[in-house]
Parts: C-alpha cells; structure tokens; sequence
C-alpha cells in the first residue's frame, strides 16, 4: 500500500468551463472541482477533481419542444445524479509536475484568472478557472519544484526551464549550418529572433534556442522520423521547400501593420425583415452578407437565413416560389428517401455497397455529438434523423457516399432546422460547398493543407520555417479543422457563428484557411518556445479543441486578409488563394511576380480537379513555391511605400 | 491498483508464457533513475472496432459513452514498466475508413508494434483484419513480416451476439505467425491493459532473439547513420 499523499495545496472554486466561448456566459457549462498539488510517492503531481454538484447544464434556453418531425426533450427524470457525475469525471486531471512544460495565464483583464497547463508531449489541458483566486498562490507553491520563466514573445506564456547536463554534450556536427553563420548574426537570431529575417536558417535558431536558452530532454528516438516520411508519403501532398544554396539571400518581406477590425452585433430580424420587398424578395444582398460576416445571425433567425445561406431558397425568390419550392423539395426528399427505404433485406443481402454505407452511418450516428442535448440520451430520437438524412444523402449522391466526418457536418445544421427535409437540403447545401474534402483521392483536402503552406510561407516565415524545420510543414495537424470546418474546435453557438461568417464568402474566398492561419498565430509563441516537434505539435493542436477564441480568431484573419491586400508584394500564388484579383501589369515589375507561375496548369505533381483548376490556374508546385525567399524572386530592388524589407546576405 | 494489473495474463491463446514475471505500473517517475525507452504502438482495425475506447481505456482507464468517432489521428503516451524496463508507449489511433488511407499511413513508419483489432460482434472487422496486416507491413516498410510484433484484439467481447467463432480467429492467428489474441473488452475493462502489455512483451521477446544476433546493441543509431550516409550519396 503505497503512503498516504501528502497535500502542500489545495484550492476548491476552481471550474473547467465545457463551453468556453459562448458569448452570453450564462449558457455556458462550468464544472466546479478542486485543485490540488500533491506530494505522492511517485513525485509531485498537480490534480483536478470534479465536486458532486447539483447541476451541470444551465443550458434554459435549449429545453428542446419542437416543431415538424424533429424534437425530443430530454426527460430529466431520467437523468440520475450519478450519469452527470461520471460525466464530469472524465474531465479530471492529474500529471506529475515534471512532465510540465508550460503554462498559459489569463489575460490580466480577463474576469478571473484561469491556467492552462501544457505538457512536454504536448498534451494541453482545459482551462482551469480560479472563480475565487488561488492560481497565485498554486503557481507560487510551484516555484517551490520548477524554475519557471516567462516567455519573451507572449506576456501569458510561461516557460519550464529544464536543466538538462546532456544538452551541453550535443554534437555541434548535429547542424552543419553552424559553422557558416557569423557569430553576429547569431546573436542576433537570439536577442531578436521574432523579427530578425529567417529563412533556411531556423535551424540554426532552434539549435541555439535548443542550447542556449531552453534546454531540451532528448528522446531516445529520433521523432522526426514519422513526420519525415509524412511529408514524403503523402501522395499528391506538395509541400515546397526552398533548396539551400550556396549563397543564400534570406528576405522578409514585412507585411503592412496588422489592421485592428471590430466585430459586430448578430443580424437581428428587424434588419432582416426590412431587407425584404413586399413579395419577400431579398434586397442588397451583399449588404446582409456583411452585417452576417460581421456578426454572425440571431439564432432567432438563423433557421431563415441559412435556407439563403445555404441554396436552399435563391436571395431572388419571393414568399410565393418559396413555399411552392419548399412543397418540391419535401417531395422530392421523400421520394429519394423511399428509395433506400423500401430495399428489401434480400435485396440488401446482395448490395454490398449499400450495406456498408448503412453500417458506416449506424457507427458513426451514434458517436455525434451525444454530449449535446439534442442528441443525448439512449434512444434519442434525433439520431434516427440523423441516420435518414445520411442514408438519403447517399442516395442524392451515390458517387461520393457516406464519408466519416458527414456526420459532424449535419449535426449543427439539424438542431438549427429541427426538420429533417430543411435539413436535408441545407446539409446537401453545405457539402457542396466541401465535398471536394470528402472525395476518394482527398485532392481537396490536400490542396487546402498545401494552400496552408503557401499563405504561411508569406504571411509568417519564421512561423512557417519554424514548422518546417519541425517536420511538420505538412500542416497535416489542420486536417481535422478543414475536413469539417472547425466542427470539432468550436462548441454549437460558435460553429454556428463561423459557419455563417463562412458562408457569406467574405472578405475573400477561403476564409477558412486565413482562420487557420490566425489560429497559429495565436499558439506561435508556445509552439515555438515550447520546442514542440511534429508529435507534440500535432497533439499541442488535437487539445486546443474549446480553447480557442472564436471572435479573436475571426479578427486576426480579417486583419491579415487586409495586410496581404494591402501588400504590393502579395505574390500571384497568395493573391490567387484568396481570389485577390492578380493585375500583372501594375506595380509589380515582372522580376518580383512568381517566376513560372503561369503554364503551370496540369502540373503532373499537383494533378488538380477541373472544378479547381478554374479557380487556382497557378497553384504553385514544390519547390519553386517560396516566392519570398528564393534568390531570383527576391525583390530586393523593389521597395513599395508601405513594404519595409530587410535582407541578409549570408555566404557559405 | 496497481494490484489488479496482475501477474497473471491470459491470452485466449499466445505464446507470452516464457516470458519473465509481469510486472508493471502506470505510475509516472516510477524509476527516477533510468529513461524510458519510447515505443511507438499503432493501433489499426475498421471504423467503429472500439480502437479509441481501447486506447482511452488503457491510458486513463475510463470508458466514454459519448466518445466521437476518430478524425484523422490521434495519439496517447502511457508509461508502463515491463520486466523492470521502463517504456513510453505512445499508441497512434486513426480514423478507420478507406477513404482517409493516404493521410493514415505515412504514421506507420518507424512503428514497434502493432495491435490489430476487430470486434467480436462485426465479421467484416474480422475479414479485414489481413488487410489491416497487410496495409500495415506495406506502409511501415517492414520486411520481416513474421518477425514483426502484432498483437490481436477481439474487442466488444462483453456483448451477446458475437458473430466471429473463437476458432476461426485462432486459426486466423496461427496462419499469422502465432500472434498472440486477447479478446478485450474497452467498456468493462476486460484483458485490456493485459493486450497493450502483450504487444511490449512480444516486442521484447522478438527482440532479445534478435539481440542475440548481434553483438551490438545501438541497432538504431546505426540503421540511422547508413540511412543518412544512403541520402548524402544519392541527393548531389
Ligand atoms: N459493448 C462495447 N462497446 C464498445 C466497446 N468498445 C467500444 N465500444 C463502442 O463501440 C463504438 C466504437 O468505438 P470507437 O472506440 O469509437 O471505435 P474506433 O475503432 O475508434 O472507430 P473509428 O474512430 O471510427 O475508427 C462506440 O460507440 C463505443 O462506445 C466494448 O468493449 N464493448
Ligand atoms: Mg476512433
């Protein structure tokens, strides 16, 4: 029997927040619990327990009475105390504070203070809310064990100083690059390493970063191994990487300042409903889309508006088509539905494909959202109208089928409709707008993490050097958010707000991937401080799912959409992502244009889709991709007003 | 705790048996004094097999009900002590759909073992297992098929219509180099932290055969400095 844990601190009132970005907080669901820093036999850890409570959810205005075919309200009878305790359980925490790496404090203005704690393998936990105090004095008491430092780059990062005697041993042959930089430059790389010009060379500041300031725990087996081959293995994934020349010209190109943008309210149905002629026309539509870019739509509304949104009623259409449109499509669902419906089990018996289909649905029906009121419970009805829209769907498009991750896509859109047919025609919406993620040869969602590359390779090159150089240059990490558009990231009133800000298609085409861009913006800092490599950065991103701030996120794409339209230097490739018009002729001399970007078309490598190509005549193939740093695209001669640039020559 | 993790493993059948006394914990910092080596574990069977509830199972003990389905891939580190050797196994989990194949597999590579799994209750999870086997080898570049650790697991083994006959899998087994088979349970935690241990054991047994071969131990760092004098000589 091992000893009795010793208790050096303990501190209750300490909540994890299951919804953390809701904008009324009211709704948003907070586990109370304890903290507590144990000494155990084992080593010291840090733990979080979840206290017997008397009710999870507050979640009032989701008591679900609904109209047409779909609604279920939950019998809360049935609910025992001890289901929401299990429940609650799941989110407990416990870690040896060795195994810390960081942590991240709240914003000083922020409410109360929270932590978030991050572990050297990169698992990254929720938040922990101190309501009434107590993170001081838990931080504190840790100091007593870690040497702790903050981080230079981000006031709420914090830095575990390991002492590692190994580090000082390393090899200098590990990096070749050593030897050729002069000792200025590196010291400069350490004083300065955020906006000294990169390039190839965040090798050598890693390396020094390794050995210098932050030594790190060797692992006993090379990581980069997996990410290494990932980057070779992925077929048709291009991601392009500069050669290292001899002599090397290493440029950053300085974006204009970062606009400040402001949200704004939700469109509110009297807006809406001013926006409609007599007849229910739509009037200046794009004017809706930007107050829906904005600030998202009312939910009292979103049921309307999506039907826009999403195909499903034409902004032209007048109340009189669309209730004759609405009669066409129930009919037409049920007609597609029946379908399915009256395959026989001997018929089914020898419908390979179609049985299949059924199973993957069955499996995956029942894994959605089942934390989520709508969906919870055994024998919720609602998932039986999940299951039919996704059968029916298959039926619309038998050549796509039934893909993992469907599911996730209808589930929001169902609770908003509470209809199965409106349902199934906004989902049907909505993946064509996506499907080219869901397809056999994943063309779409490789294009997108290539795009990813690309736009990173121009906005943040130390960013992008940095993930490159950590094997990690596939953003194979973003995969989950572009499959299902932050689905997994976001709790339902936030995936709801993204997805119509997406929708409305401004300020540019591909929102999403200058989103993803932000996101990594706001965990640069502990990624690279961190030292995370490919397995703790793809599990560093896996865990930030909840904890990241969708309003600041929506902000800084905007901002840095303004900065690349803003930039004389926007490189053809770049402006062609987000559908900036390219105009060749004005002020940007030929020399500074992407050399070869054109006639690039049905590159063997990048073997585009028709439906792509239209709309990415020069995707950029490897290699000859890194518009800011190679030599002869270099625009050293070049200098627009607003485009600071800085250039080093370095020789080997 | 630590009591119930047992010395006593029972396969349904394997060959685990030889093997020195089983003896570990899960506990962090248990032996300060050495590192512990890293072992990267993939998890592989269809979708919907029980893959994410075995791992969650194994790493934290717990169960969820209203876990997600897997999308693209995710892994867990659990340190374990096996016979007085103290690993990190970090298990990789991935989606099990077809479509996602080319996005699964470069993890593959530079894996130690591998547990295969199905469920009891699905007879196609059972036919695709030589499929996954074969998906794995081709993908993590292993020559040596036989001697490679595969672990299988039976999971769902808790509920009442198992449709795959105990001896069709054994059968299965013995055609595939005696792998040893657990049949596991995610939900009530039957034979799985015995099935993850197997994999550590069989790597260890297959291992120590190999060792014997060679006078060197530092395989590793050897096979890398060839690997990197191989890309100096082709890359110019
Ligand atoms: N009865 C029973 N159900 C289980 C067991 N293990 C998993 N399940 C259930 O089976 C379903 C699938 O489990 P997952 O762990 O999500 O399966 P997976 O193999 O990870 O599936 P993918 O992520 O789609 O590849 C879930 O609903 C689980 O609750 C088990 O041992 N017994
Ligand atoms: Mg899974």
């Amino acid at each position: 029997m091992a000893a009795q844990p010793q208790m050096l601190f303990e501190k209750d009132s300490v909540f994890i927040h299951i919804n953390v970005n809701s904008h009324t907080s009211d709704k948003d669901a907070y586990i109370p619990g304890k903290v507590y820093l144990l000494h155990k036999e084992e080593g010291h850890f840090i733990e979080w327990k979840a206290e017997d409570v008397v009710s999870l959810d507050n979640h009032s205005d989701q008591d679900w009475a609904f109209i047409g075919s779909v609604g279920y309200k939950p019998d809360r009878e049935a609910e025992t105390g001890s289901t929401k305790i299990d429940l609650q359980k799941k989110y407990n925490i416990s870690f040896d504070i060795f195994d810390l790496k960081s942590f991240k404090r709240s914003a000083p203005n922020h409410g109360w203070a929270y932590i978030i704690f991050i572990l050297k393998d990169g698992t990254t936990y929720p938040a922990l809310h101190f309501h009434t105090g107590g993170s001081k004095a838990l931080l504190k008491e840790l100091e007593n064990f870690l040497h702790i430092k903050r981080s230079a780059n981000d006031s709420r990062l914090f830095i575990i100083q390991d002492h590692d005697p190994d580090m000082l041993s390393k090899s200098f042959d590990e990096l070749q690059l050593f030897s050729d930089s002069s000792g200025d430059l590196v010291s400069k790389f350490i004083k300065d390493p955020y906006t000294t010009t990169l390039g190839g060379f965040s090798k050598v500041t890693n390396f020094l970063r390794d050995v210098l300031m932050q030594p790190e725990v060797s692992v006993s087996r090379p990581r980069e191994e997996v990410a290494e081959l990932l980057q070779e293995d992925i077929p048709g994934m291009e991601i392009s990487h500069q050669d290292e020349p001899g002599f090397e010209v290493v440029t950053k190109t300085r974006l204009p300042k970062r606009p400040d943008v402001s949200r704004a309210t939700p469109l509110a149905s009297e807006v809406w409903s001013k926006h409609m002629d007599t007849d229910g026309r739509i009037k200046d539509v794009d004017q809706i889309k930007e107050v829906i870019f904005r600030g998202g739509i009312d939910a009292t509304i979103r049921i309307e508006v999506w039907k826009f949104l999403l195909g499903y009623y034409d902004w032209s259409s007048t109340y009189k088509s669309r209730t004759e449109e609405r009669k066409r499509k129930v009919d037409d669902y049920f007609r597609m539905k029946l379908q399915w419906k009256t395959i026989s089990l001997e018929q089914e018996k020898r419908f390979s494909l179609l049985r299949e289909r059924k199973g993957l649905i069955e499996k995956d029906v029942t894994r959605t959202d089942r934390t989520h009121k709508f969906f919870e419970g055994e024998g919720n009805p609602n998932l039986q109208v999940l299951n039919d829209i996704l059968m029916t769907y298959c039926m619309y498009n038998f050549d796509l089928g039934y893909v993992q991750g469907m599911s996730d896509l209808l589930s929001p859109i169902l609770v908003v409709m509470e209809n199965e047919v409106d349902a199934f025609w906004c989902f049907a919406g909505l993946m064509d707008r996506v499907y080219t993620n869901f397809e056999m040869d994943q063309k779409g969602m490789k294009l997108q993490l290539s795009q990813i590359h690309q736009l990173m390779q121009f906005v943040d090159t130390e960013l992008c050097s940095y993930l490159e150089s950590h094997e990690s240059g596939n953003f194979y990490f973003c995969f989950r958010w572009l499959l299902i558009l932050f689905k997994r990231e976001f709790n339902f009133p936030d995936v709801q707000r993204l997805w119509e800000v997406l929708w409305t298609e401004k300020p540019c085409k591909n929102f999403h991937l200058l989103i993803c861009l932000a996101i990594l913006d706001s965990e640069k800092s502990t990624l690279i401080e961190n030292k995370f490599g490919f397995t703790e950065i793809l599990k560093h991103i896996n865990d930030i799912c909840f904890a990241i701030n969708l309003d600041e996120s929506l902000k800084k794409a905007e901002g840095i959409f303004e900065q690349l339209k803003q930039c004389k230097k926007t490189p053809s490739h770049v402006k062609e992502i987000i559908g900036l018009q390219v105009t060749p002729t004005r002020s940007i001399p030929k020399s500074s244009s992407m050399p070869n970007t054109f006639g690039r078309e049905g590159s063997p490598r990048l073997d585009l889709p028709i439906h792509l190509r239209e709309n990415n005549t020069s995707a950029p193939s490897s290699g000859s991709g890194t518009a800011v740093t190679t030599p002869e695209d270099s625009s050293i001669e070049i200098l627009p007003e607003n485009t600071e640039q800085s250039v080093t020559l370095v020789c080997n | 705790m630590r009591g119930d993790s047992g010395c006593d493993r029972v396969g349904v059948m394997g060959n685990l048996q030889f093997i020195g006394l089983l003896n570990w914990s899960s506990e962090n910092g248990e032996d300060m004094s050495g590192k512990s080596k890293l072992l990267k574990v993939v998890l592989l069977g269809d979708g919907g097999v029980g893959k994410s509830s075995l791992m969650n199972r194994f790493v934290s003990g717990k169960f969820d009900v209203q876990s997600f389905h897997t999308i693209g891939v995710e892994f867990l580190n659990k340190d374990v002590s096996v016979d007085g050797d103290n690993y990190t196994m970090q298990i990789w989990d991935t989606a099990g759909q077809e479509r996602f194949k080319s996005l699964r597999t470069p993890f593959y590579r530079g894996a130690d073992c591998c547990l295969l799994t199905y469920a009891v209750d699905d007879i196609q999870s059972f036919k695709n297992l030589s499929m996954w086997k074969k998906e794995f080898l081709y993908f993590a570049d292993i020559q040596d098929g036989m001697n490679f650790p595969f672990v299988i697991l039976g999971n769902k083994c808790d509920v009442q219509n198992k449709v795959v006959n105990d001896s069709d899998i054994q059968e299965w087994c013995r055609l595939n180099g005696n792998a040893p088979l657990f049949l596991t349970s995610a939900k009530d935690a039957t034979n799985v932290e015995k099935a993850f241990i197997a994999a550590v054991l069989r790597l260890k047994e297959l291992e120590d055969f190999i060792e014997t071969r060679q006078t060197n131990a530092d395989t590793v760092d050897l096979k890398k400095k060839a690997k990197m004098t191989n890309n100096n000589s082709c890359c110019n």
